[in-house]
């Protein structure tokens, strides 16, 4: 890469990065996104081989601990009991995740108004809501009109099917009296934009090998090169670099070789995830940031969420066919989102059904439960819970505490030498109650639904989807990292736009409000650009 | 000690005990529609994994070695000239004295063996990756949703 200077450097090609390339290449900037993975082939996700569900531990693990690809780095999470999880390619994480795209509810940016606890966010639903809609439109979003748990909403395409199990688990929740509702789903289930429908594979969380499911590798990001944005990969930003009057001139990235380069910027936007953001802050250290870039509140790295995860899975007594059907779509219930006091703990929940497994995965997760013996008995087992088991996901919405954050290691080192970041993170005894209560409803609702038997995991420690609050937004310095449009306060050509930015996790997947945020942070730069620095 | 084939980890006698101990794992069922783990290329896929792990070969190595010392013990000539119950019996004895062996043994084998194109035949499935073809499902009955629909909203303003 020449060391021409650009007009915007956006750091990261996930689902934050995309969005907001796409939108503000609109206003014909020199924009340019750096990368460390590389773009994605999907005809070599693991759905098209025999090995699928082995390449869902192996090369397409969700910790990039465990896959070691070149272009991941590792991240200490040992004293945390949620491992994070996370994917570097073009189209980040949304390569990996489940596709599931519930907005937040309007109360999540007014938790401290209605709940008195953390902090009310500088954004509210309202502000956020044309973005959700543009960003359900670029991203083909499915789902059904009608939720009594969301201000009205439309969306492009039909649900996804429910299959035996959902319907299945649809009953559960209607015996009870308890919401649900197909989930909002970030998947093609026809045509749409030159995107192939949907076609059942199963395992969404290894790639779409079909390209129905909205990846911005095959959404955002095609219409935004189409606008003129370049997106180099496999350059794997070390710092962000500083001028004498304290503004962000560039980076400091290594190529697939391992060879330095310098990339000078007019605007620098980080759009790195909520552990990868904070680390690259405060792998940027100079003299006049010491402590990390953009970290004069100290807070940098701070307030780390994840969502905890408590699982049940059930055993039904006839065949439910769980594999066939996206993994993590089907069914949504918000029954107990809005915070209860009478339930033991503040804020709440979503229930998010979760289809069954594979043949080998079956017989994994058969062994590892107790559920499955070697020798004579085995056949008879196995056929006790093949394509018979389903199960239901509590996510739990976390509160921000200082004490969980993102720091850097002492000793451990991506392949370039950069310091890898180190998660340390411990459940509040609110979401130790929030995930007893869920577990506890989530084994009622699979009984409802006819299940004979029921086995609890919780917290899941793979379930480190959601990384979160490390960088927070907020209108006073000292309190947060950047404003409410994503400008650092500290420098103020310094742009923060993934997960970091969140004040509170909600109790939902967060892809389609960092998308929004994302999107609304574009525009109101576009909006801002003859003052963008003042 | 048998010859050792320079193109695997484990020698021709090993993988011949190692065939006996995954057939013991995954027995063929009584009814011939699912093969044993040791008729369907387990153990060269084990031995594939062991050429790429240290780890797992030495675990292997050490299993198998501990059945064939203990069938020797019976005067046997070795793991696979013991009968049936012989080798059950065995292969529990070891399970303590080798621990990492059959859990490890375990998990590649039912790793293995449910990827079998004979395997997925056996549970009714098409010996095929899910992509291209996928599964169909039928379109969701709405009607589901009617108590749904008639509740009070669940957000609350703000």
């Amino acid at each position: 890469m020449a060391e021409e200077s650009v007009d915007v450097l956006i750091i990261g090609a996930g689902a934050a990065g995309a969005a907001f390339a796409w939108s503000l290449a609109e206003t014909k900037m020199n924009i340019l996104c750096l990368e460390q993975g590389d773009w994605m082939d999907p005809a070599k996700y693991p759905t098209a081989g025999l090995d699928w569900e082995m390449r869902g531990l192996g090369d397409f693990a969700l910790s990039p601990n465990t896959r070691g690809r070149p272009e991941d780095y590792p991240v200490n999470d040992s004293e945390s009991p949620i491992a994070a999880s996370m994917f570097n390619a073009v189209g980040g994480s949304t390569i990996l995740y489940a596709g599931h795209f519930p907005r937040f509810h309007p109360s999540d940016f007014r938790v401290r108004t209605l709940d008195g606890v953390a902090d009310d966010w500088p954004v509210d639903y309202a502000q956020l809501a044309p973005y959700y809609a543009e960003n359900d439109r670029m991203m083909g979003v499915a789902g059904f009109a009608g939720d009594p748990a969301y201000p009205p909403k439309t969306l492009p395409l039909p649900p996804v099917p429910l299959g035996k199990l959902g319907e299945r688990i649809a009953r559960g929740f209607n015996t009870l009296g308890w919401h649900w509702w197909p989930s909002d789903s970030a998947i093609a289930t026809r045509e749409y934009e030159g995107r192939a429908p949907c076609i059942n594979l199963g395992p969404c969380i290894t790639g779409c090998a079909q390209g129905a499911k909205g990846s911005t590798d095959v959404t955002y990001w095609p219409a935004a090169q189409r606008r003129g944005v370049r997106i180099a990969t496999r350059c794997r930003v070390r710092e962000i670099t500083v001028s004498e009057d304290s503004m962000a001139d560039g980076v400091i990235y290594y190529d697939a070789d391992g060879i330095e380069h310098r990339q000078r910027a007019e605007i620098v936007v980080v759009a790195c995830n909520g552990i990868g953001t904070p680390r690259l802050l405060l792998n940027s250290r100079s003299k006049h940031f010491p402590d990390g870039l953009a970290n004069r509140s100290g807070l940098v790295g701070k307030n780390l969420m994840f969502h905890p995860y408590g699982m049940v899975i059930g055993g039904f007594p006839e065949r439910v066919d769980g594999y066939k059907g996206p993994t993590g779509c089907g069914v949504m219930s918000q029954q107990f989102y809005e915070t209860d006091r009478a339930r033991g703990f503040v804020r709440g929940y979503s229930f998010e059904m979760m289809r069954g497994m594979g043949p080998v995965s079956t017989a994994l997760w058969g062994m590892m439960a107790g559920r499955l013996p070697w020798g004579e008995g085995h056949h008879a087992a196995y056929a006790d819970v093949w394509a018979r088991t389903g199960g239901v996901l509590a996510i739990c919405e976390d509160l921000p505490a200082p004490h969980n954050c993102v720091t850097l290691d002492t000793t451990l080192t991506d392949s370039n030498g950069i310091p890898a970041p180190k998660v340390q993170y411990r459940l509040s005894e609110n979401s130790r109650q929030m995930l007893e209560h869920g577990v506890a409803r989530g084994v009622e609702v699979l009984e409802a639904a006819g299940a004979e038997w029921t086995r609890v995991e919780s917290p899941l420690r793979v379930a480190g989807w959601h990384l979160m609050g490390t960088a927070r937004m907020g209108t006073d310095p000292q309190r947060s990292v950047v404003n409410e449009w994503g400008r650092s306060h500290d420098v103020r050509n310094l742009f923060v736009i993934d997960g970091s930015i969140f004040v509170t996790a909600g109790a939902v997947n967060p892809t389609c409000t960092i998308q929004a945020l994302a999107l609304y942070i574009a525009d109101t730069m576009k909006k801002k650009l003859a003052n963008l620095f003042d | 000690m048998s010859e050792t084939n320079a193109a695997t980890a484990l020698s021709g006698d090993e993988l011949r005990t190692l065939a006996c101990v995954l057939d013991l794992l995954i027995p063929p069922s009584s009814d011939g529609r699912m093969p044993g783990a040791g008729e369907v290329g387990i153990g060269a896929r084990i031995d594939q994994l062991a050429q790429r792990d240290p780890g797992l070969r030495a675990v292997v190595v050490a299993g198998v070695a501990a059945l064939d010392a203990l069938a020797r013990a019976s005067g046997a000539s070795g793991f696979a000239a013991l009968a049936g119950a012989a080798r059950l019996a065995a292969l529990h004895e070891i399970a303590t004295g080798e621990p990492g062996f059959v859990p490890s043994l375990i998990f590649h084998t039912y790793a293995g063996y449910y990827q079998e194109g004979r395997v997925l035949e056996g549970l009714g499935l098409d010996p095929r990756p899910p992509f291209p073809i996928g599964h169909q499902l039928e379109p969701f009955d709405e009607t589901l949703l009617d108590p749904v629909r008639r509740r009070a909203k669940l957000y609350r303003e703000v």
